[in-house]
């Protein structure tokens, strides 16, 4: 101190500055700008002896001691997952740098489809989206062309190259004409996803009934019921058969099986029957008294 | 008069800071820990209904704090709600990573604008942009590593559950 005292004021103050700005070069870092997930990457710094690195990121947090001025290998496991990391170098007073990482190539498409099963003749009904992650399930960010196909085995339906936009793409496009499976694909260059949708009969058309007596009572049955494009409605459609006499209603629920609904009806002489479906209504049947 | 031009200048001061620090509290009023504003003017195909535009920024919300604990007090129990797949994946490994090295990580007045950019035409996975502020410590220990307040970008992706919107996807990117 006796010493310093006597040293002019300018080296004095230059001398401090350089103590403070010695060790802050130091532990200069450099990182790199980005890195593909999944692949390894080098710190360095500079400078002479011990200190602390660490690497905070996304499902790392690491600690470890290091000679400054060797390069610092971040091993490709540690990188995986997409985000912001962290490089700190401790050496007394800490300094961070930080870099990003982003996702690799494509290796997913996931491809969600509605529904899982679709009327016939229905607008906008079938739509798919398509997400595209990499190896390590981040998403893939940069724009990349998804093509889309939707065809049953007698027609084609849809097809159209749709580019992701933020990571994803999708679609919306019409049923078909005739009931049976769907085939929907999602591919991107040599990935592809592929789902079914079932389309089934829409509403049944036309329905047409007839009735027979039996000891037990009328027996009421459909024809085979069909939409209006002649698919066959799907077993378990419920058809509603109506009884109608004098001193009131009958009504009786009863689903389609193999492809016929069928209903006894204990009713007084003479009834009208009906039958009716979601919004259509079958042919009226009149039974009269017998003499 | 100069005493009385000093008086002028300390009370604009006063008034700018009040300005500064008093008019984002009063943006996110009743939330002093996490602040979530979501915007659904652009989501698309699929319209944002209200009731659901409402569960989804409260479960964001409600992610954002449970993430914060979880790094903060070293335990993995509080992403048990919110957080699934690769979100849950890579913030279970953050946990643990902490735990062997001894390090944490405190997230503190957090503000989140949060822009819903889709929505499936049949609502079941949601993407959301989240420019977000708040500050970030890193201790070793009791020792302070890292101190910043910053802006960070994230893309989000969160599908529906039973009773809530969780987080398959959360991570940051340098721009939206």
């Amino acid at each position: 101190m006796k010493n310093l005292s006597g040293l002019p004021l300018l080296t004095v103050l230059v001398g401090v500055l350089a103590g403070l700005t010695v060790p802050a070069r130091a532990q200069e870092l450099n990182v790199p700008h980005s890195v593909i997930a999944g692949e390894g990457a080098s710190v360095s710094s500079h400078g002479n002896g011990k200190a602390t690195f660490y690497l905070v990121g996304p499902g790392v947090s690491q600690k470890r001691e290091i000679s400054l001025g060797d390069e610092i290998r971040i091993a490709p496991t540690d990188l995986e997952h997409a985000g912001r990391y962290l490089a700190i170098l401790c050496a007394g007073d800490c300094r961070s740098a930080e870099f990003s990482v982003i996702a690799a190539e494509p290796s997913t498409v996931a491809f969600l489809v509605h529904p899982s099963r679709v009327p016939v003749h229905q607008a906008d009904a079938i739509s798919g989206v398509a997400l595209l992650f990499d190896h390590f399930s981040n998403l893939v960010l940069t724009s990349t062309p998804v093509n889309f196909v939707v065809k049953s085995p007698k027609e084609n339906l849809f097809s159209k190259p749709i580019t992701t936009q933020n990571g994803e793409a999708w679609f919306r496009t019409s049923s078909g004409k005739a009931a049976g499976p769907v085939t929907l694909t999602a591919s991107a260059d040599r990935l592809s996803a592929q789902r079914v949708v079932q389309q089934v009969a829409s509403e049944p058309c036309n329905l047409r009934i007839k009735a027979a007596e039996t000891p037990h009572g009328i027996e009421v049955q459909t024809e085979p019921v069909r939409d209006c494009a002649g698919n066959p409605v799907s077993d378990g459609t419920i058809i509603s058969f109506t009884g109608a006499d004098s001193a009131g209603r009958i009504s009786i629920d009863a689903p389609i099986k193999g492809g016929i609904a069928r209903a006894r009806m204990a009713v007084p002489e003479p009834v009208v029957i009906s039958a009716a479906s979601g919004v259509t209504i079958g042919n009226e049947l009149r039974i009269g008294k017998k003499p | 008069m100069s005493g009385y031009i000093h008086s002028l200048h300390s009370m604009r001061l006063v008034i700018c800071l009040a300005l500064i620090f008093v008019i984002p509290l009063a943006a996110f009023p009743d939330e002093p820990g996490v602040a979530v504003h979501l915007d659904i003017s652009k989501a698309g195909p699929r319209k944002v209904e209200t009731e659901t535009e409402r569960r989804i920024a409260a479960d964001y919300r409600l992610a954002w704090d449970n993430l914060a604990q979880a790094l903060a007090s070293g335990t993995s129990a509080p992403l048990d709600a919110l957080f699934v797949g690769p979100a849950r994946e890579w913030l279970q490994q953050s946990v643990s990573s902490q735990q062997r090295s001894g390090l944490s990580t405190r997230y503190s007045n957090q503000r989140h604008q949060v822009r819903a950019i889709f929505y499936s035409p049949e609502g079941d996975v949601i993407e959301l942009q989240d420019t977000a502020e708040y500050q970030t410590q890193i201790m070793d220990g009791q020792k302070q590593i890292h101190d910043e307040r910053r802006t960070h970008n994230f893309v989000v992706l969160m599908t529906p559950a039973a009773d809530r919107w969780v987080i398959r996807q959360l991570f940051e990117v340098p721009q939206l």
